[in-house]
């Protein structure tokens, strides 16, 4: 089988191929128009008769962060017009009073009540369908209240407004993420109108292009960690905007798996920020809803925690005298200030190079400038760079393992991304993380994750009753489940002995349980999981090394600090304390 | 600073936060869960606080003085003491503080519960006028078999509060751990040293802060809407090089109502302010508020003697207290024009349930920007009950929440809209509001307009900022909360 995986980066875009057993990767630099470096990937890796073909796109968060969406209105229950603009009522800082939120992606002006009202036990006041106003929008959110209980008025709204608009993207929020708390629910629905368009054009541009140079229609990578059919995807954009992340955290899984590991933390750490995800019983761990670009976005995702630092971060010293590192970049360009492209203040990656741990000259043919590194650094210790950068980093990984009750003796930490790999043992060693994979192939993981990703197709039933009166619940699949009372759900795998595990749950993420307080079901989760490919890496000679040494990869560089050890064996390295 | 140092004040800070994290998951009151109204910090052995993690600023200053109490009583490493009187360490009677020993000093958690008795379900009457109305006082109380189901048993649905202090031992119990964890990776004595150069190097951070505002004194004066009459507030601000000096005389005496508050309120209102104005992002601790002195008369309004009502004073007395400093601040730097002024106090219940909510107003506009609408604007951050959450658990219904369009005042940059809030009563039961600026307008700064008064109403009908109404089902109030003062002309 011929299976092809590409991802589209902020500077690069990378493509992964596995035909017969063998692997084949490229790298080409990203390009204005994301299907031109999708179809210049693929020709650079010599796809041909590709059976498969899976796409991680940044269309629709790009589009989120530069705000360039569709013309979008907003309707409402009649007394919730402003549900956009008035959010959770906390403000941006709790001392820089005038820190502003991010815009709403409606303005006021388009936000639009409709007399109705449904209750949590029905309808309360008749649809009115006379009181929804003319609107003029590319794409139009809708949201009243209680549609995730009680869908009818909300459809009918939609309804009408696909007939007066023919031309305008429609999304009524029972579709898109039916769970109650109105304001994530309004923002999830406002993103995914907002974006719709956009990346629905993109991906039937894609799509054609695709056609023409004898490739099969791309499957797309959804925030979930699952892929769906191109006609799905560009439905509902919203399930689009951790499509890149998502492809790394697969692949780190598959590469965990591979090697004998079921549990571990997936560490890509890149140019300019870091993405961290626990990986549980071989898949990625996926949250309810997540921040992104400032709103909430009530959809499952892998729950990929991210840290606002990475090899181009530039350190500083602050009023106090502390070093700080971040969350400013010198990003691609100039790039750190050993690039030699212009760069003059010092990074992690310069505080790397002079501390010995880069080569002095990068696989791609680029030469290090050592003396132009430690002129920017300028007095700081390099060491100390690495240090601080290292304590925010660990605190991502905290909270992703020990601050959710898990043992990071029993995981493996798996490392990525140009900058993973040179940080990932002395991380290893603080939190007592005794294994490190390191795939040969660390620089191109999310194509690699993309081309052997599962088809995933989540589905999502909102209850809010207690678990006691649920009646009969699925085989397979989560239960959202709180004490009555409580306002935040775990979500337990269904099964019996459902009350016991969560009472497990409970006790070992928030250190108490209560066996006699009555439980609620939230909501029942289920996904049919359709199983990808199977992951090949490239076949390579055994292979060991022994700290301190620099072991180079395809695309990035590992370091292994004194009292360490490495073996290379099926495609990645496995680092272990001597 | 000594790299060392900075990882270790991560690692304290860390621990603070997840302390945080874990109460407010796991928590039953809407106040915790939903709204966030909780704080969780560390302090080393001489009680100074290391670290703290921030949901609320008027916990800040508040935390120091519930261990002074605590350590008052000499604890044994294995103790665990409770308490919520103002006058000992607390701040207003439904915050309850929870202390316990750690290797390297104490951990704290303080949390609003839902109810702690007292003549009004919620515990946030309007009317009071003795501590003891309020609710159960507890001084600082060391904890064993049975203390907690006694104290629980004066209050009202006391499973839902033993359910809020098992999340809040729960914190405890955490800290305990990792706290142990960073001692055997660091070394006790190594991390103790670390905590006094912390707090050094936030004094120093704060003190550069204040060297860069003019040195001189400055005073200015506002006022609170009493049910009896208008209270003054009069602060005078002395900068003096790095430091910095408030002192309240010729504020009001207390009062007979529960506008009072307790010193540690104020200090709070006051370390907010400079905070502000010095460096928003440093770490409050012990040494962050080592270079302000704060001096209040005793029996004052924002000094009150043990056993005076305070319901008010936390919410709404220390708003206006960060008025008056900004106001007197004004006279030597930009500051922003005044907020909404008040939390909106609204506290519904009956035998069966008691629910609480404050709600967000127009932000005065900043020297650099307009001000956000409908937020919280000074000594609170708390979050809005979702109406769908709401509906669910209680026999209340939302009319209406949108912003109150125009009401922020006008300038070169607008102070930010109030907004407009009905709930309607299912079920009879009680009402009680504590509001303020309904009389009086925010104020704009330098030339900005005002913005508009908040507004009570019942069914239509004008109520008073403080009120206790009996609502019957069908019974509607409104809320229209005040907009922020506008910038500049």
């Amino acid at each position: 089988m011929v299976v092809l995986g590409v991802d589209v980066g902020g500077t690069f875009t990378d493509a992964a191929l596995i035909a017969d057993g063998e692997l084949r990767t490229a790298k080409v630099r990203t390009a204005e128009r994301q299907e031109d470096s999708v179809l210049a990937a693929v020709a650079a890796v010599g796809a041909s008769d590709v059976e498969r073909f899976t796409h991680g796109t940044t269309v629709a968060t790009n589009a989120l962060l530069e705000r360039k969406g569709a013309r979008t209105a907003f309707v409402a229950t009649e007394g919730f017009e402003h549900l956009l603009h008035v959010r959770r009522q906390n403000r941006a800082h709790l001392y820089r009073l005038c820190e502003a939120h991010p815009e709403p992606l409606v303005t006021i002006r388009d936000c639009h009540g409709v007399r109705e009202r449904i209750g949590p036990d029905g309808i309360l006041e008749p649809l009115d369908l006379d009181s929804l106003p003319d609107l003029d929008a590319e794409a139009v959110a809708v949201c009243l209240l209680f549609s995730f209980r009680d869908a009818r008025h909300e459809r009918a709204v939609a309804d009408e407004l696909a007939r007066r608009l023919p031309a305008a993207h429609v999304v009524a929020s029972h579709e898109v993420s039916p769970e109650f708390r109105e304001y994530e629910r309004a923002s999830t629905t406002a993103a995914d109108a907002y974006l719709g368009p956009r990346l629905a054009g993109y991906l039937r541009a894609l799509g054609e292009r695709s056609r023409a140079a004898g490739l099969p229609e791309p499957l797309v990578m959804r925030s979930s960690g699952g892929v769906a059919s191109l006609e799905e995807a560009a439905a509902h954009a919203s399930w689009a905007l951790l499509s890149g992340p998502a492809g790394g955290v697969v692949g780190a899984a598959r590469v965990a798996a591979l090697a004998g590991f079921r549990d571990a933390i997936a560490f890509d750490m890149g140019g300019t920020s870091t993405d961290v995800c626990l990986i549980s019983g071989g898949e990625a761990e996926r949250s309810l809803e997540r921040t992104i670009a400032g709103f909430p976005i009530r959809l499952p995702s892998v729950d990929v925690h991210t840290v606002g630092a990475g090899g181009g971060s530039i350190a500083w010293v602050d009023g106090g005298g502390a070093l700080r590192v971040g969350p400013e970049s010198a990003g691609a360009v100039p790039g750190p200030a050993c690039y030699g492209l212009g760069g003059l203040r010092p990074t992690v990656t310069d505080a790397n190079l002079v501390l010995g741990r880069l080569p002095r000259r990068l696989a791609d043919g680029l030469e290090l400038d050592a003396a132009a590194a430690a002129h920017a650094l300028d007095g700081i210790d390099a060491a100390d760079v690495v240090e601080v950068v290292n304590a925010e980093m660990l605190r991502a990984l905290r909270l992703v393992s020990v601050e959710r009750g898990r043992d990071p003796r029993d995981l493996a930490l798996v490392a990525f991304g140009g900058s993973g790999p040179l940080h990932a043992c002395d991380l290893a060693d603080e939190l007592g993380v005794s294994t490190v994979l390191v795939p040969e192939a660390a620089g191109v993981l999310s194509a690699l994750g993309l081309a052997v990703g599962d088809e995933r197709r989540d589905h999502v039933r909102s209850e809010v009753r207690p678990l006691a009166e649920a009646g009969d619940l699925p085989g397979e699949g989560e239960a959202d489940l709180r004490y009555r009372g409580q306002s935040f759900e775990l979500s337990v795998p269904l099964g019996p002995g459902l009350d016991e595990r969560f009472h497990a749950l409970h006790e070992a993420r928030y250190g108490y349980s209560d066996r006699g307080r009555p439980l609620e079901l939230v909501a029942v989760r289920t996904a049919d999981v359709r199983p990808g490919p199977p992951l090949v890496l490239p076949a390579s000679r055994r292979k060991t090394a022994t700290g301190p040494a620099l072991v180079e990869l395809d695309g990035a560089t590992c370091w292994l600090p004194p009292g360490w050890v490495g073996v290379r064996d099926g495609g990645s390295w496995r680092l272990t304390k001597a | 600073m000594n790299i060392q140092l900075q990882v270790l004040g991560h690692a304290l800070r860390g621990v603070a936060e997840e302390m945080g994290a874990a109460l407010v998951r796991s928590a039953f009151s809407a106040n915790i869960k939903e709204r966030r109204d909780c704080s969780t910090a560390l302090f080393d052995e001489r009680g100074r606080m290391v670290a703290q993690a921030e949901h609320i600023p008027v916990h800040l200053g508040a935390m120091p003085d519930a261990v002074a109490a605590v350590m008052r009583h000499d604890p044994s490493r294995a103790d665990v003491f409770v308490l919520n009187d103002p006058f000992a360490g607390g701040t207003h009677l439904p915050d309850i503080t929870i202390v316990s020993r750690t290797d390297l000093g104490f951990a704290v958690t303080r949390a609003h519960h839902a109810d702690v008795g007292g003549v009004e379900p919620g515990s946030m009457p309007a009317a009071s006028r003795t501590l003891e109305e309020e609710g159960v006082v507890i001084p600082p109380t060391r904890l064993e078999a049975g203390t907690l189901d006694r104290l629980v048993a004066l209050m009202r649905n006391p499973d839902e509060r033993h359910g809020d202090f098992r999340a809040q031992l729960a914190a405890h119990r955490l800290a305990d751990e990792r706290i142990a964890e960073l001692c055997a990776r660091h070394g006790a004595a190594r991390i103790r040293a670390a905590m006094d150069k912390l707090l050094a190097y936030s004094e120093r951070v704060v003190r550069a802060g204040i060297g860069h505002l003019p040195d001189g004194r400055f005073e200015a004066t506002d006022v609170l809407e009493a049910t009896e009459g208008e209270l003054e507030i009069r602060a005078a601000v002395t900068i003096a090089g790095d430091g910095l000096e408030v002192d309240f005389t010729g504020t009001s005496p207390q009062h007979s109502g529960n506008l009072n508050c307790p010193l540690s309120v104020t200090r709070s209102a006051t370390y907010f302010v400079v905070r502000c104005l010095t460096d928003p992002d440093v770490p409050a601790s012990a040494g962050a508020f080592a270079p302000v002195r704060v001096t209040a008369p005793q029996g004052s309004l924002v000094n009150a003697r043990p056993g005076a009502a305070v319901a008010g004073g936390n919410v709404e007395t220390s708003c206006r207290i960060v008025d008056v400093l900004f106001r007197a601040l004004g006279r030597a730097v930009s500051v922003p024009a005044q907020g909404q002024g008040t939390m909106n106090n609204l506290t519904l219940g009956n035998e069966q349930f008691t629910y609480y909510e404050t709600i967000g107003g127009g932000q005065g506009a900043c020297p650099d920007g307009p001000g956000p609408s409908g937020v919280h604007v000074t000594m609170s951050n708390t979050l809005t009950t979702p109406a769908e959450a709401l509906e669910l658990a209680y026999p209340l219904r939302v009319r209406r929440h949108v912003l109150r369009l125009g009401s922020g005042g006008d300038g070169r940059y607008r102070g930010g809209d109030g907004v407009v809030r009905e709930l309607e009563a299912l079920t009879a039961c009680r009402a009680s509001i504590l509001s303020e600026r309904r009389a009086h307008r925010p104020a704009g700064a330098e030339g900005g307009g005002s913005g508009e008064a908040g507004r009570n109403l019942l069914n239509g009908r004008e109520l008073p900022a403080k009120t206790t109404v009996d609502l019957e089902p069908g019974d509607v109030l409104r809320i229209e909360t005040p907009g922020g003062g506008g910038f500049g002309s």
